[in-house]
């Protein structure tokens, strides 16, 4: 069922939430809602569910107007960051609530009731702990059985808030991917919340990147990737490197160019002499994260600092050709520079 | 003492000195023996002193027994409202947003912070012969003082606190997010009481019931006021202890005195058991949060 989000706007006292917010989500879709804490996301997504009233704006669902109907007649799933379960129930119970608390008429008997949490249990893969309370499961289980408990009542919308914001990273990415395959399989129109940039992108066909209640940029990840729409995109989706003033040097356009030039660090190369372009640095310290290598250097004019992104085999070889030790010379080579024609630059978004 | 070792001198760094720890924890039982342990002990003893027959008789004494019918019916009328009441209360301060939220919060505390007397005073000020309504109660043939409607109200005003304040923390600190998935789930409102909000709190609910129960059947001061003190009609437990007492009947009081210290004794027993209960379903509930 798609999703259809028209002009909406809340505040809470004096501060705007969302403001103006118009979104299209087709059938099918896995949508990231992406954003700093405060940037309205999760506002938005709990008015889509029904669980907060829009001050103005509506909400279509499959072109039908759902506004003004209740969270209980939306069919939406929702997934709570901090799951939500029932603690009294086992998880069984936590599954099944959705089909037990339907009205007489449309109620499961007990014997489809059990067939139902079996299936979605076992989809979830933890058939074995039906009998165990919320309580004895670890946060990773916890989020699955809500997941389980969400999709019982088969809704046509399934919407996280945060849904791995509460686990640690290695259950995280495992439960990323797990998602992603869920999606694949049942193909059920996806909402979630998250401020991970990453998570955004290895889940979502589409992200929607959320700032002050605004939405910057809206599309598949590769291109709000590689093409930002604004200064606050290119921050938000990865570092990146700020050239001011001196910006002129980079991409040789010539004459005094006052605008700022981001290169993102692995866009970066690092070479011995002045070509074409290029920024004259000097090297303070090289740091070893796993894989990859983050060199520190500082630029001769301005005194700021630059990092450059290198594999760990590309620095040991950099290393031994020019001799880098703190305090050596070189000249860093942009492969990539990114401009925006207005300059509104506002700081407290590059945060 | 020949095991130095890390522990050992750490022990004696983060503690007292063993004299000042049996000191205080002698403090400590000396005064709760003599300030509760004798009086209760005292309490037996003197019912007894003049042998079971006596003892027995005074309970059964028509007077006592019509003491004991009303302390349990006024019980059993004002705990329940105030179970309904501190639910009602503790529901919409824990669950809701509203204005005034903070002005019910102090007025739930008030019967702890006002006089019993003064709260027997202001119901005969207000429904006495004498009071605001006075006259149109008695054209109406309606008789709440010196009657039983008299003795609920006081003893409802003062156990009102007791079942909220139990209940209204607990529901703080489970916040919304239960009950807004039991929503999204297609649960109603009453579904959602009945199968997440109130199983949540079942055992604080409970404590709150003993405590308020306790109270209720205790309850001196404004009863007092209201209550008129007609034996055998409007007498409550306490006060036909009173009386028995004024009129030098100690074996007797003190028979009477007995049945209210058993109840204290059973309440504390089912305290101290739901407690427990409390503190493993906080566990069980807070669990997955963390």
């Amino acid at each position: 069922m798609s999703i259809e989000v028209r002009h909406l706007n809340k505040r809470f006292g004096a501060t705007v939430v969302c403001d103006d917010l118009s979104l299209d989500i087709p059938a099918g879709q896995l949508v990231a809602l992406l954003g700093p804490s405060g940037s309205g996301k999760t506002t938005l997504l709990r008015m889509i569910a029904g669980l907060e009233v829009p001050d103005s704006g509506t909400v279509l669902f499959h072109g039908e107007d759902t506004t003004g109907a209740d969270v209980r007649e939306r069919g939406v799933g929702f997934v709570f960051q901090h799951y939500a379960l029932f603690g009294h129930m086992t998880v069984f119970e936590n599954v099944a609530f959705g089909l037990r608390v339907r009205p007489k008429a449309v109620r499961p008997g007990e014997a489809a009731i059990r067939a139902k949490v079996a299936e979605l249990l076992a989809l979830v893969q933890l058939d074995r702990l039906a009998d165990r309370y919320p309580h004895q499961l670890s946060g990773g289980q916890r989020q699955r059985i809500a997941l389980a408990r969400a999709l019982a009542v088969e809704p046509k919308v399934l919407l996280l808030d945060e849904p791995f914001g509460a686990l640690d990273a290695r259950v995280r990415r495992e439960l990323r991917r797990w998602l992603r395959r869920l999606h694949e399989e049942m193909h059920v129109t996806s909402v979630f919340v998250t401020h991970d940039q990453e998570e955004a992108m290895e889940v979502a066909d589409r992200i929607v990147l959320m700032n002050h209640g605004r939405i910057e940029q809206d599309g598949p990840p590769d291109e709000v990737y590689d093409h930002p729409a604004s200064p606050f995109v290119l921050q938000f989706l990865g570092d990146v490197n700020l050239f001011r003033g001196g910006a002129q040097a980079l991409g040789g356009e010539g004459g005094a160019d006052p605008r700022t030039a981001y290169v993102r660090p692995h866009e970066l190369q690092v070479v011995a002499t002045a070509e074409p372009g290029s920024v004259p640095v000097v090297f303070v310290q090289a740091l070893t994260v796993g894989p990859n290598t983050r060199l520190e250097f500082r630029r001769h004019d301005d005194d700021s600092y630059v990092d450059v992104e290198v594999t760990r085999a590309e620095w040991l070889a950099l290393r031994d050709r020019l001799a880098m030790k703190p305090g050596a010379r070189a000249f860093l080579l942009p492969r990539r520079v990114t401009r925006f024609t207005s300059e509104d630059v506002d700081p407290a978004a590059m945060i | 003492m020949s095991a130095p070792g890390a522990p050992r001198r750490l022990a004696d760094v983060t503690t007292e000195p063993a004299w000042l720890r049996r000191l205080l924890i002698a403090v400590a039982l000396a005064f709760l023996t003599l300030f509760l342990f004798v009086p209760l002990v005292a309490v037996f003893v003197e019912a007894l002193k003049k042998g079971v027959d006596v003892y027995l008789a005074a309970i059964v004494e028509p007077d006592a027994l019509a003491a004991i019918r009303l302390t349990l019916l006024a019980a059993a009328i004002s705990v329940p409202l105030n179970l309904a009441f501190g639910v009602a209360a503790a529901w919409s301060i824990a669950k809701f947003e509203f204005r005034g939220k903070n002005v019910l919060l102090t007025l739930i505390d008030l019967p702890f912070s006002v006089s019993p007397v003064i709260t027997g005073l202001v119901f005969v000020l207000v429904f006495g012969l004498q009071g605001w309504l006075g006259e149109w109660l008695r054209d109406h043939d309606l008789k709440i003082i010196f009657a039983l409607p008299g003795i609920v109200i006081a003893t409802i005003f003062i156990t009102l606190p007791f079942v909220a304040r139990e209940l209204i923390p607990l529901m703080q600190a489970q916040g919304i997010e239960q009950e807004e998935a039991a929503r999204v789930l297609g649960a109603g409102g009453w579904q959602i009481f009945r199968r997440v909000t109130l199983p949540n709190v079942q055992w604080a609910l409970l404590y709150g019931v003993i405590l308020c129960n306790a109270r209720a059947m205790g309850e001196f001061g404004a009863v007092s006021v209201v209550s008129g003190h007609i034996r055998g009609q409007t007498n409550t437990m306490p006060l036909h202890i009173e009386i028995l007492y004024n009129e030098y009947q100690f074996a007797a009081a003190f028979a009477v005195a007995s049945l209210l210290a058993g109840l204290a004794l059973v309440t504390l027993a089912l305290k101290y058991f739901v407690e427990r209960r409390v503190a493993a379903s906080a566990r069980a509930v807070a669990g997955p949060r963390l």
